[in-house]
């Protein structure tokens, strides 16, 4: 009883003494690593699109990783209009831009202005160390320069989902946090770099970007041109039932595996696997019926971190169980850019992609766009446009690229009638299908000779028939009655 | 969800002062008992809920009252202004699409010294109306005064999806006394039934237009209800390019067909991009009105005056050409049907654990209050577009495994819970006696189930399933496998 005090007690004062001395260490040696950033935001309005929001700001932590270069997460500038970088101890602003941003790794490499940075940053060196349990430092530098930590404990790993993306990405979680890390403060390990905090929440725990996810990453921007990281092109689903094991014909030595239960048109295996294989291992790792393996240093994790942790064009290869046998399939890591979605998951940096036709805003529909109808967005939006996002978001197909939704219609003389119309999915203009938001222009032009341009839609919905004769005139009073800049904006290298 | 806002009950309740005694004669208080069914488990009902609400005598010794008074009811007693006794009585015919019900008394000495009441017309907007019945705050008679506001079409909150002509008072609400009449010169003009929560002085009637319907639809001794014509239609002809798209003469007014229900009896006679310029002998507009009543009213006030099985002429411009069609007027409801359910034993199919129902209205507000918006998608897609997403002509209903009796042959199927099953063993499921004769089938080694929006199957050992089957029934006191017990 009284051996097992002691310890305690001789524990306790050692790790606060390790506290102590490793704070007070590296916030001097960090001094020419980390610098303040301070980000405007100037996002696009999704139901006015020609429109910004109102201008925000805020402020996070940048950590160097070259000369003039910093990371920091990719939420933390999203939608930035203009960035300013801060090193401790000076006063002056250093200007910085974006060079590379990965909202499925949520990281933003950024450029500081060389010119203006004075003495170089000293890059740091992020070490893939992980110990359950241990005693962790943050550090952030302040909008006054100086250089503030604070701890917490390694409490364990997920595989999951960042503010942003859909993507599945090994997180560390921080537990007890000594206060609220979440804008790219800098986690340390043993006096080593360890990742950068992307969340944190009412619990005093903290997400933190990995060492793992941030070296593949600026491994990936070394290479040149960037690739991104694997993207999981299909769902799985636990396997547990014995019945279906027995009706897959899956003998009872093989007790591992997660069932195949919808293949996508992009994104790692979505070339080689089919609905109903059973994924058996990747690259040697067996996944278990709920979809997770054991990885040696991070314990039981989701099977999308074999993926994700990889780079688009590395191969990987599927052990599968299918036509009651096993069998491996080598394939190569795919990453899709979120446009190439049929319904992107975030439409950031850039204005949302629209068109104007007589009053009515034809928009590309997004995740973003649906998601600013607010608070519990996915019980008010209309069923069938939520469908597009909820089970067809990573099935674009050459026939369907995107969806185009008649978002609503501002009333003028030429849509008389049409008013109440909006939330319809376009199906076709002038008899001319609509795969992406870049066919309306052209279907516009069909049929010179017709009185009329005639817009159909989804789900038996009354067409909109305007006169074309009108259509230019009243495009032009239109757009100065609601103050429109820009009666369309549309990417066409992208589409 | 804003029809949500309506409460059932109503009252005018400017000032109480006690009632004319021929009132007293006809107006009586009704006190219902109900217990409706769970619509998860239906071999369960929910707990049983006592109310007080108001009806009135008319002619040929019966009651009128709401529907909602005596709804998914087991004992109703009624009484007699100032008479001790309570009478017993059943509910002869019930309309929930127009919230009304007749009463038969047991005991027909209760119709003694009673005077029934007779019905009058639509009143005219700012008549001052009377309204008679057994409100919160006392138990005599009460009555109140207000006037008749507005008459328009609107949501009957008792079904929640049936729309009919209403008339709106500035009365305020309280509960207990729907199913009274509002009197105007001495007849019946409405039957009080809903108001607004959050508004003061707006409660709804019945009016006799409903009324007669209702009655007049039960003469041949069954209630059928409220037919439609089947189709969706767009105001939409304000805009000139749009009548000139549709090949109509510029000075031509009517509502264009966007959509034909399936099954209904519209099929044969129209089409889509039809424009109804004519029902009956009424002209519609270019907001699908018509000059009915003495005021611009929906074209459905033309429908809701015929019976199920009696026709309207619909005279419509098809491809440029004018055309004169008879349309049956039928019930035409889509394949998931909106209204709310009462009275009604939900069927269902208990087997291996997995309880599977017809999807229902009542079954979404289960998840409470706000259902509508916290229903799983899937299910909210099939309620709001059914009649556009189901391509099926022999598809009755969609069945949704609704409840798990845990047990070791289903302790993986809790992922499926809630969504609709499509097919069993490549079967398609079009009704709930579908599934029941898939499980009646032995000769297979696995049940297959297929959900909609779920790739992976739920398997079933057949024979095991069968094995366990009686045991969980067992367990769980469900009396039978299926009901109805018998196959339909």
């Amino acid at each position: 009883m009284n051996r097992a005090i002691i310890s305690i007690i001789f524990i306790s004062s050692f790790m606060s003494s390790a506290f102590a001395g490793g704070s007070s260490d590296m916030s001097e040696k960090l001094k020419d690593s980390i610098v303040y950033l301070q980000i405007s935001y100037y996002a696009y309005e999704q139901y006015q699109p020609w429109r910004n929001k109102e201008l925000t700001e805020s402020s996070g932590v940048g950590c160097a990783v070259g000369a003039n270069k910093v990371i920091t997460t990719a939420y933390n500038v999203a939608n930035a209009a203009f960035i300013n970088a801060k090193k401790a101890g000076r006063n002056e602003y250093i200007s910085a831009k974006i060079e590379i941003i990965d909202y499925e790794s949520n990281l933003a490499l950024i450029e500081l202005d060389s010119n203006s940075l004075g003495k170089p940053l000293v890059p740091l060196v992020f070490s893939e160390n992980y110990k359950k349990g241990a005693g962790v430092n943050f550090y952030w530098l302040s909008a006054g320069g100086q250089i503030y930590n604070g701890r917490g404990f390694l409490d364990r790993t997920s595989v999951d989902v960042s503010a942003i993306s859909f993507s599945r990405m090994l997180t560390f979680i921080a537990a007890g946090t000594s206060d609220s890390t979440s804008f790219g403060h800098l986690y340390c390990l043993d006096n080593k770099p360890l990742g950068i905090a992307c969340w944190s929440n009412e619990n005093k725990e903290s997400g933190i970007i990995p060492s793992k996810v941030i070296n593949r990453f600026l491994a990936d921007v070394k290479g040149g041109k960037y690739k991104g990281a694997g993207m999981t092109g299909f769902d799985a689903s636990s396997l547990l039932e014995p019945a279906t094991r027995k009706y897959l014909k899956m003998p009872d030595n093989i007790q591992n595996g997660v069932y195949i239960s919808a293949v996508h048109t992009i994104g790692t295996g979505s070339d080689v696997l089919k609905v109903g294989d059973v994924l058996l291992a990747i690259d040697g790792f067996d996944i278990d019926p709920y979809g997770k393996f054991k990885h040696p240093q991070f314990d039981v994790i989701s099977f999308d971190f074999l993926i994700t942790n990889k780079t688009a064009g590395d191969k990987i290869t599927f052990e599968i169980w299918r036509g009651g046998r096993a069998q491996k399939i080598d394939t190569l890591v795919k990453h899709f850019d979120v446009s190439q979605m049929l319904v992107p998951w975030y439409d950031n940096d850039r204005q949302p992609e629209y068109i104007i036709v007589g009053g009515c805003i034809l928009q590309k529909l997004t995740k973003t766009y649906l998601a600013a109808r607010g608070s519990d967005w996915q019980g008010k939006v209309e069923p069938h446009i939520y469908d597009y996002l909820l089970n067809h978001a990573f099935d674009p197909t050459e026939q369907r690229k995107q969806i185009v939704v008649l978002s609503y219609v501002l009333p003028a003389n030429i849509n008389l009638g049409y008013h109440n119309l909006g939330q319809l999915v376009v199906d076709s203009i002038n008899g001319m299908k609509i795969n992406s938001i870049k066919d309306v222009p052209q279907a516009l032009s069909l049929n010179p000779e017709s009185k009329f341009h005639v817009i159909e839609f989804e789900m038996e919905q009354p067409a909109i028939v305007l006169d074309r004769k009108q259509l230019d005139s009243a495009g032009i009073s239109i757009a100065q009655n609601y103050g429109i800049d820009k009666i369309y904006n549309i990417n066409l290298i992208n589409n | 969800m804003k029809k949500a806002a309506i409460i059932l009950l109503l009252l005018f309740s400017a000032s109480v002062f006690s009632a004319q005694s021929d009132m007293s004669k006809s107006v009586v208080m009704i006190q219902g008992v109900r217990q409706p069914f769970d619509y998860t488990t239906p071999w369960k009902q929910t707990s049983v809920a006592q109310g007080i609400g108001s009806g009135f005598i008319i002619a040929g010794n019966k009651i009128l009252t709401n529907a909602h008074n005596v709804s998914d009811s087991k004992y109703i007693i009624i009484k007699k202004e100032n008479v001790a006794k309570k009478y017993p009585a059943t509910v002869e015919f019930i309309g929930h699409d127009c919230d009304l019900a007749l009463l038969k008394v047991i005991d027909k000495s209760f119709f003694d010294d009673t005077e029934p009441l007779t019905l009058g017309t639509l009143p005219e907007i700012h008549s001052k109306v009377s309204t008679y019945g057994f409100p919160m705050g006392g138990t005599h008679i009460s009555v109140t005064e207000g006037i008749v506001s507005r008459i328009q079409t609107d949501i009957y909150v008792h079904s929640g999806a049936d729309g009919h002509l209403v008339i709106q008072t500035d009365a305020a609400i309280n509960p207990g006394n729907s199913g009274g009449p509002v009197i105007l010169d001495g007849n019946v003009v409405g039957v009080a039934f809903q108001g607004m929560i959050q508004a003061d002085n707006i409660g709804y009637m019945i009016p006799t237009t409903v009324i007669n319907h209702f009655l007049l639809d039960v003469n041949d001794g069954r209630y059928d209800g409220f037919g439609s014509i089947g189709v969706s239609l767009f105001s939409g002809l304000h805009n000139d390019s749009y009548k000139d798209y549709l090949k109509l003469e510029p000075n031509v007014q009517g509502v264009v067909v966007t959509s034909v229900l399936l099954n209904s009896s519209a099929e044969k006679v129209l089409q889509r991009g039809d424009c109804i310029t004519q029902i009956d002998n009424y002209d519609v507009d270019n907001d699908g009105m018509i000059m009915i009543y003495g005021k611009k009213y929906h074209l459905s006030e033309e429908v809701e005056t015929k019976q199920i099985g009696q026709t309207i002429n619909l005279t419509f411009w098809r491809n440029g050409k004018k055309q004169t069609e008879q349309l049956v007027v039928q019930l035409n409801r889509p394949v998931f049907e909106p209204a709310h359910l009462y009275d009604n034993h939900p069927p269902y199919v208990c087997f291996a654990g997995l309880t599977f129902v017809a999807a229902s209205r009542n079954f979404l507000e289960t998840w409470g209050r706000d259902w509508l918006d916290s229903i799983p998608h899937t299910l909210r897609y099939l309620l709001n577009d059914s009649q556009q997403l189901n391509k099926d002509r022999d598809l009755k209903e969609y069945v949704v495994l609704s409840e798990i009796l845990p047990d070791q042959i289903n302790q993986y199927a809790d992922e499926y819970k809630n969504k609709p099953l499509q097919n069993i063993n490549g079967a398609a499921v079009q009704s709930l006696n579908d599934v029941r004769k898939a499980f009646e089938n032995k000769n297979c080694d696995f049940y297959i189930l297929k959900f909609m929006n779920t790739e992976k199957p739920l398997l079933l050992d057949a024979r095991q399933a069968h094995k366990q089957n009686d045991t969980i029934l067992k367990k769980y006191n469900v009396s039978s496998w299926t009901f109805p017990e018998e196959q339909l």
